[in-house]
């Protein structure tokens, strides 16, 4: 094949690559449901060994899809930018763990809640004690996923502690297995499902009370302001998984305690 | 006045809100750049020569060390020394260095080093094997030690013919610095992140830029102000090309492609 | 558990891995026409004799090759979401436009080369003897003509050596696109390593599938070299004693 015809094939082929990427999707009669989540947060979210996305959150979703009977595809997107990549388009609704906060509501329009947990601090194994007051704690380090309400959180009630926050939300966890950090702050069953494989990396130390400028009541799905219509068929769908039992069947497969909240 | 003709030009709430944490990333991102390159380069040369040696025992690990460091994405690098070393905690304790490697700080310095020590080594082997080896032969027929045959005969000459490489390696390291966000160090590019996941401002994220380019632009004047200065005494002739093209590494802007100077 | 079968037992992960690089391979292969296509028409660009024109030029190189290449890829990714959003606002009916990620990397990726390639290209657009143009047009060729018959043959022979570098950076920085969630070899390993808390084991084979990529690049560049320089005698160095 001479040079030019062969530079021109390659050309073909880049634009073909692109090409069907840029297609017009219909929105406003929802059919299709893009979902981003962050799924670096098992066993609510997180990527098995083939590259799917699974987890609570993942097969939750996947119920209310089919309640709604809208086909869901679900997208990772790295935490920092989820609230982002939301309000530019390139999901339509971020169901990942997501606590809705007066801070976030300010920017997204929040579903009805679908579950609340309890935020823990959890210590690394060569921590003795259970004092985690802002005076025992100096000089120590905390970590936590950034922009996160834990993260919130440690920034508020521990202002001089050195404070380090990760891209991933298991990221935290695993340098306190490797001591590289002495405390975490973060949801109780992310840190069950981290010790369960980890045993003697760590243990929690204690809940963590929930106020609700920094916590919010609990976990709600996102979607941009003007798409209430989305969001009233999800309220919908919610309430339905609950009167049918959906939500019960899939959380006992993860969870032995109730998540649900009120 | 001022205030207002600046306020729509730049967001002054964001910077006045947040501006303290861009300044105290930017004196992190100095400090890993300015350590490391300085590191890399001491151990550079020893490196360099390593690579030129004739003897296997020195030269085939030298060759494995530069074309790993060259040869894999600083990103893998750092991520390989940070979570790496925790992975060997109990090792690393044993050995008395745990609370090295337990920085983030310490950690992308290490990774940031070892990587541009062996970019800064294949440079001076470049600029080392250039000087014309006649005159080292020359030296040393005059009875020069090899001492005195690097530090007058082929030093200057292969620091000058180094110069603008080195000077794109410092500019490479200062954009690679930003690759030290994402294991939670807080520098210049980090704090851009942070205020960004806090405010979704995007212009945050050009005024980093704006910063950045401020320094590469000030990194490439230096330079130029300071070959003009150390190159004085040369004349270029009409068949010697200048030494960016020698090494394929075209210059910055018009200024470096451009056409020789005069003499 | 052991190495072996965390890569290849039955939740092995190594078939992610391999995913991963041709992900890699295929973000790289597919920003060479883009980027380097871009990097020579911004070099042409740059020859031009409107001063508007080599200003503007040489503003986007100066930017793209003075920031580092994680942020011109966050401005260029969030930047082209916000113009697609912007674009389906206007476009009326409720269509939106929508451009995955691969995509989006690939569009960034080659923004940053083509400012790279720019320089490399430019410097070899000068090294074209001026008399083959000026003999060319004489003989009544029009000047795509002498484009397309008399310079761009030559370019190539040129520009390898840079080029090459480029392609080099080009792959390493794929890795960069890891942090945009696009599944390549460094996010696959990524994950793995979460998952098994095994980051060693992860990184350096990331690391070895990366160095086998550099080392396949740099035999096939010398190749390129060899084949696009035979004809040529090399009088300089050689006369003048340089190894």
């Amino acid at each position: 094949m001479t040079r030019m015809k062969f530079l021109s094939l390659l050309g073909a082929a880049a634009l073909l690559a692109v090409a069907p990427a840029l297609s017009p999707a219909a929105a406003k009669e929802w059919t299709a449901v893009r979902i981003g989540m962050d799924a670096t947060y098992p066993p609510f979210e997180s990527v098995d060994s083939s590259g799917k996305i699974v987890g609570f959150e993942v097969d939750y979703a996947n119920a209310l899809c089919a309640k709604m009977k809208v086909t869901c595809t679900f997208q990772n997107q790295d935490w920092d930018g989820v609230i982002p990549a939301l309000l530019s388009g390139k999901f339509d609704v971020i169901v990942s763990s997501m606590n809705m906060t007066p801070a976030r509501a300010q920017r997204v329009l929040f579903s009805d809640m679908y579950y609340a947990t309890a935020p823990v601090m959890v210590a690394g194994a060569a921590i003795k004690g259970d004092d985690i007051s802002p005076a025992a704690l100096k000089g120590k380090s905390i970590g936590a996923q950034s922009s996160t309400v834990y993260a919130n959180w440690l920034e508020k009630v521990y202002p001089g502690v050195d404070v380090k926050l990760y891209p991933g939300g298991d990221e935290p966890f695993l340098d306190l297995a490797s001591g590289r950090i002495d405390y975490v702050a973060g949801d109780i069953l992310v840190a069950e499902k981290f010790m369960e494989k980890n045993t003697n990396c760590c243990r929690i130390v204690t809940k963590i009370q929930r106020t609700p400028d920094i916590f919010g009541p609990g976990v709600g799905a996102a979607f941009r302001p003007d798409d209430k219509d989305l969001a009233a068929l999800f309220n919908k769908a919610i309430a339905e998984a609950d009167a049918d039992g959906t939500f019960k069947t899939i959380a006992g497969k993860y969870f032995k305690i109730d998540i649900r909240g009120k | 006045m001022l205030e207002g003709l600046l306020a729509t030009v730049l967001d002054l709430e964001l910077l006045r809100t947040y501006g303290w944490r861009l300044v105290s990333g930017l004196w992190i991102t100095v400090q890993v750049v300015a350590m490391s390159c300085s590191m890399g380069f001491v151990l550079a040369y020893p490196l360099a020569r390593a690579r030129m040696s004739r003897r296997m025992v020195l030269a085939w690990p030298a060759l494995a060390y530069v074309t790993f460091f060259r040869g894999t994405p600083l990103l893998c690098q750092l991520y390989i020394v940070y979570y790496g070393a925790g992975e060997i905690r109990p090792l690393l304790s044993e050995w008395n260095v745990w609370w090295f490697f337990r920085d983030s700080f310490y950690c992308c310095l290490f990774a940031f080093t070892l990587n541009t020590a062996a970019y800064q080594a294949e440079i001076l082997r470049g600029a080392i094997l250039s000087v014309p080896r006649g005159q080292v032969e020359a030296a040393r027929a005059l009875g020069l030690s090899p001492w005195r045959v690097l530090r007058h005969v082929v030093g200057p000459q292969a620091l000058l013919i180094a110069l603008r490489p080195l000077g794109n390696e410092l500019i490479s390291i200062v954009k690679a610095s930003a690759l030290a966000a994402i294991v939670t160090l807080l520098d210049l590019m980090g704090q851009t992140r942070f205020i960004f996941a806090r405010t979704f401002d995007f212009t945050i994220y050009l005024y980093a830029a704006l910063i950045y380019l401020a320094i590469t632009e000030a990194i490439s004047r230096l330079w130029g102000w300071m070959e003009r200065g150390l190159a004085r005494h040369l004349v270029p002739s009409a068949d010697t090309k200048p030494p960016a093209r020698r090494f394929g590494l075209a210059g910055r802007g018009r200024r470096a492609g451009a056409l020789p100077r005069r003499a | 558990m052991p190495a072996f079968e965390l890569l290849f037992g039955a939740d092995g992960w190594a078939p992610l891995l391999v995913k991963g690089a041709l992900v890699t391979v295929a973000l790289s292969l597919a920003t060479v026409p883009l980027g380097f296509g871009g990097g020579l028409v911004l070099a042409l660009l740059k020859l031009s004799r409107s001063r508007v024109v080599r200003g503007a030029c040489a503003a986007y190189t100066t930017f793209f090759r003075g920031i580092p290449d994680l942020l011109s890829l966050f401005i260029v990714y969030f930047g082209l979401q916000a113009l697609l959003n912007w674009a389906s606002n206007h476009m009326g009916g409720g269509w939106r436009l929508e451009m995955n990620a691969f995509v989006a990397g690939v569009i960034a990726l080659s923004v940053v080369v083509a400012a790279y390639s720019s320089e490399v290209w430019v410097s070899s657009l000068q090294a074209v003897p001026r008399g083959q143009p000026e003999a060319a047009m004489s003989l009544g060729l029009h000047r795509g003509q002498v484009f397309r018959l008399v310079v761009l043959p030559q370019l190539g022979r040129v520009a390898l050596p840079g080029l090459g570098n480029i392609w080099t950076i080009l792959v390493k920085d794929t890795s960069l696109i890891s942090t945009l969630a696009v599944t390549d070899l460094l996010r696959a390993a990524s994950e793995a390593s979460r998952a098994t808390t095994r980051p060693l084991l992860f990184y350096t084979a990331a690391a070895g599938v990366y160095l086998a990529f550099s080392v396949a690049s740099t035999i096939g560049q010398a190749a390129l070299e060899r084949r696009a320089n035979r004809g040529y005698e090399d009088h300089g160095s050689r006369a003048r004693g340089v190894a």
